[in-house]
């Protein structure tokens, strides 16, 4: 009987084409990469505004969905700026493995007397600490508006955006806007997510 | 394509004798430079942010600025008030003071989204066109925005958003409460504990 066997071939798939892929998509995704910071969870609202936030120059106070407030400079010497002057405005003076720690860190939430501490944290623990928010009141004279003043004494040219949490309440966003408004600063930015207008909606 | 050619090192046999050896695949095994690169993409795409946000710009009228010229008081006939309440509410009285005797009657409810835009809609529409433009061209209709302490942030840029798509040039975002918009509004704007 002639029983015709194959030849055993181990099936090979050409592989060179999604490798091809693979790789493309890889150095995409690697290059528009940018991470998400891991500092207080924040989930914006969305708008169908088309105007993209400043990647630099920038001051960020944030409000998470509890109402606490955090803040944030982009520029690291801008940072350590500012801790300088904030350090000079309330009597504290700040080591200089405290400032070079401090500049590390994209935004934080304490209040003036936890800061030093925090910042002998060792790093592991830092990130562990639960922050409180920076104190903010409805009068506009509270910590926030010194940091403010703080950030804009050490880059005169910083823009402001504020971004909310969708479920943060109103008066939060309000005693925020006391402290700025009480510095005379009227226009700032709302960071949002992007969302499609709706239909019929026309941009002149 | 992409295979590499092995050649050299170890493909001849013995000294003088041309032994040709078996032909051995040229082919590389590639799955685990694929598996790499497709691990390697999955953590990339998680995570990067893909879009960008966007920003609103909001400017609020300065608090310190000294009022030199009074500025005229707003008729209730041209305004739409919003009230944003809890869980997602909008109030709003359209064209009507909150001090006046109808007022708890006009005092509708309705959703933000397309049902809000629709009511800024008709009223802007009813109110243009009863009312003439002033004489700097602008349009009658004003919208004033009431956040309550109850709101959201959230709903807030909802609003200002609503503003930017209908196109409301004239709007005012106050967190005052006057007394008889307190008395309208009623435990609607009370927090719940």
């Amino acid at each position: 009987m002639g029983k015709v066997r194959p030849k055993k071939h181990a099936p090979h798939t050409d592989m060179t084409a999604m490798t091809d892929v693979a790789f493309l998509l890889l150095t995409f995704f690697i290059m528009t990469a940018t991470f998400k910071s891991n500092d207080a969870e924040i989930t914006t609202p969305t708008s169908i505004s088309q105007i993209k936030v400043p990647d630099d120059k920038i001051m960020v106070i944030s409000i998470d969905k509890t109402g606490k407030v955090f803040f944030g400079v982009d520029a690291q010497p801008t940072r350590a700026a500012m801790l300088d002057n904030i350090g000079q405005a309330k009597g504290i003076t700040f080591t200089d493995a405290e400032r070079a720690k401090f500049a590390l860190q994209s935004s934080f939430g304490l209040p003036l007397n936890q800061l030093k501490p925090w910042l002998n944290m060792p790093k592991e623990q830092m990130s562990q600490v639960k922050q409180p928010g920076i104190p903010v009141d409805s009068t506009g004279a509270s910590e926030l508006a010194d940091w403010v003043y703080a950030a804009r004494k050490a880059d005169s040219g910083l823009r402001i955006a504020l971004k909310g949490d969708n479920l943060s309440k109103f008066p939060a966003f309000k005693d925020v806007l006391a402290n700025l408004q009480s510095q005379n600063i009227n226009k700032f930015n709302l960071i949002t997510g992007s969302e499609q207008a709706p239909a019929g909606y026309t941009n002149e | 394509m992409a295979a590499i050619e092995e050649s050299g090192g170890g493909g001849h046999g013995k000294g003088g004798g041309k032994v040709r050896g078996k032909k051995m695949s040229t082919r590389v095994d590639m799955t685990p430079m694929v598996d790499l690169g497709f691990l390697l993409i999955t953590f990339f795409m998680l995570a990067t942010t893909m879009s960008k946000p966007t920003s609103m710009s909001l400017a609020v009228p300065d608090k310190t600025e000294d009022q030199e010229k009074p500025t005229e008081p707003l008729k209730a006939s041209k305004v739409l008030t919003l009230f944003m309440g809890a869980n997602d509410d909008v109030y709003y009285l359209d064209g009507i003071a909150a001090d006046d005797d109808k007022a708890p009657t006009e005092l509708k409810t309705t959703r933000y989204g397309f049902d809000l835009r629709s009511v800024i809609f008709a009223s802007q529409k009813r109110i243009n066109a009863a009312n003439p433009k002033d004489k700097d061209g602008n349009d009658a209709f004003v919208v004033v925005i009431k956040p309550t302490d109850v709101s959201t942030y959230k709903n807030m840029v909802d609003v200002l958003d609503e503003m930017a798509i209908t196109k409301t040039k004239r709007y005012a975002l106050v967190d005052a409460l006057t007394d008889a918009e307190k008395k309208v509004l009623g435990d609607k704007i009370k927090p719940k504990n």
